[in-house]
């Protein structure tokens, strides 16, 4: 069962993708479940966008008053325009309140399970495979990570990824998408996530403090 | 005090149905008044695995649209007679009950009731749903097979987003040597995921197939290694410590223990 509605961190802000063929009630009602799961962290003030020619104005009015309950902005925006203009990214960051905040999450993220956040992610638990991290700015996961995570969703290629067992499905920073090999070995130190030279390169890191 | 306890796995196949009638029969040979309740609707299984399939008269649907009080529907085991089976309808579906229906029939029985077991359907839509809402704790099934306990953890994060916290596992369908040449998940692989306790390791054994089929559970049959693990298991589920079963060399079995602190 795919989902017909998905949260995406891109260049141009953070997207509401809707799938092309869903009917608009399977929509809202997903739209619902995923506001109320209460595993989507997004400040007041934060913008989305979808794309203009998706819906009715009607439809468009029903979701943007869904979404201002949770204080989000729902803007329709065509995309092809969007596209060709390089934002910088203090403009991105200004639709995205709260990326300089961290939220911790104190249990262990389980599949099927997403987590979306504007600013910083710390993870006291593990990911498990089958789970998404999306966070605008860096994810820090306290134990072993074996899902989908993606840091400086919204454009920002400084953002990282530290886990102390870094064993993802897809690491992804800003545009950039790193794959796990298809068998990986249970690594042995706390790993830090980041791009260089264009490319995603892992090194080991020392957690200060650490026993 | 009765406890209502929801057996699920998210994956169908990996053992639900038998556990909750093995469960059943041998919370009764040891005196408890048990109810068991058939949530698969549509598709149900428990009473053939109970051998109960002809006494049918009423159903759950039956009870929770008010057509009959649950005592009329209660079906009572032929040989344990604190054993009892609510059935449910082949003919509709899981739409036809929902959660508030649940609830409340379990606070119904609770007052008859030591142990109220509900075999939870396979998936994660409104079966499941309604299966969990009146649980007080929930005992997960999984087999030692990557989709299986992908599934086990993605139904451990449903129950955690329904405020069920309470919860415990079972690994179903190991074949050691399977385990020991690396063809199977072992202990270890599973408990790094799933981390929460366990409280049973049950052998994949032929005699669960006879048994199921002769509608006569396992746990009553002295010569199965499967039934012996179930007896385990209702002996734990009574506050029992006891140690998971050897079917392995001493490498193997060293491993088990350690990780599990038995």
């Amino acid at each position: 069962m795919s989902e017909d509605v998905m949260f995406k961190g891109s260049r141009v802000g953070l997207q509401l993708i809707l799938n092309e063929t869903a009917d608009f009630g399977n929509i809202r009602d997903q739209l619902k479940k995923k506001l109320e799961s209460a595993l989507n962290f997004f400040s007041e003030g934060t913008i989305i966008k979808v794309a203009a020619n998706r819906l009715t104005k009607e439809q468009e009015a029903e979701l943007s008053l869904l979404f201002k309950r949770y204080g989000i902005t729902l803007q329709a925006v065509d995309f092809s325009l969007q596209k060709s203009i390089s934002r910088k990214q203090e403009e991105i960051e200004a639709e995205i309140p709260g990326i300089r905040e961290t939220t911790i999450i104190n249990k262990t993220v389980r599949g099927g399970q997403e987590i979306i956040c504007n600013g910083s992610i710390v993870i006291q638990g593990n990911v498990n495979p089958g789970a998404k991290i999306i966070a605008g700015g860096n994810i820090d996961i306290q134990g072993v990570c074996r899902g989908i995570v993606h840091a400086g969703a919204f454009g920002d290629s400084n953002a990282f990824v530290i886990a102390d067992h870094m064993m993802a499905m897809q690491i992804r920073i800003a545009e950039l998408v790193a794959r796990a090999p298809d068998h990986i070995e249970k690594t042995k130190c706390t790993e830090r996530a980041f791009i260089r030279d264009a490319m995603i390169v892992i090194e080991p890191v020392h957690r200060l403090g650490a026993g | 005090m009765s406890e209502v306890i929801v057996i699920t796995s998210g994956k169908g196949g990996v053992g639900k149905t038998t556990t909750t009638a093995n469960l059943g029969v041998g919370l009764a040979e040891r005196g408890k008044k048990v109810v068991l309740i058939d949530t698969d609707t549509g598709l149900r299984n428990l009473d053939l695995l109970l051998g109960l399939e002809n006494r049918i008269m009423y159903d759950l649907i039956d009870v929770t649209e008010g057509r009959v009080t649950y005592k009329k529907a209660l079906v009572r085991h032929k040989k344990y007679d604190t054993l009892y089976l609510l059935p449910t309808s082949q003919v509709k579906d899981k739409m036809a009950v929902n959660e508030e229906q649940l609830i409340a029939l379990c606070n119904e029985l609770r007052s008859e009731f030591d142990y109220i077991l509900i075999d939870c359907p396979a998936g994660i839509e409104q079966g499941f749903k309604t299966a969990i809402a009146a649980a007080d704790r929930a005992i997960v099934v999984t087999m030692p097979e990557i989709s299986a306990v992908r599934d086990a953890d993605k139904i451990i994060g449903e129950l955690g987003r329904a405020d069920k916290e309470d919860i415990e596992l079972i690994v179903n369908r190991i074949r050691p040597q399977m385990v020991r040449n690396g063809d199977m998940l072992d202990m270890d692989d599973i408990d790094e995921i799933l981390s929460i306790k366990c409280i049973g390791q049950v052998p994949d054994d032929e005699l669960v197939v006879t048994s199921t089929n002769r509608g006569d559970p396992v746990i009553t049959n002295r010569n199965s290694e499967a039934g012996q693990a179930y007896r385990n298991i209702v002996g734990r589920i009574c506050g029992e410590e006891i140690p998971f079963m050897e079917f392995l060399e001493d490498g193997f079995l060293v491993k088990l223990r350690r990780v599990f602190g038995w």
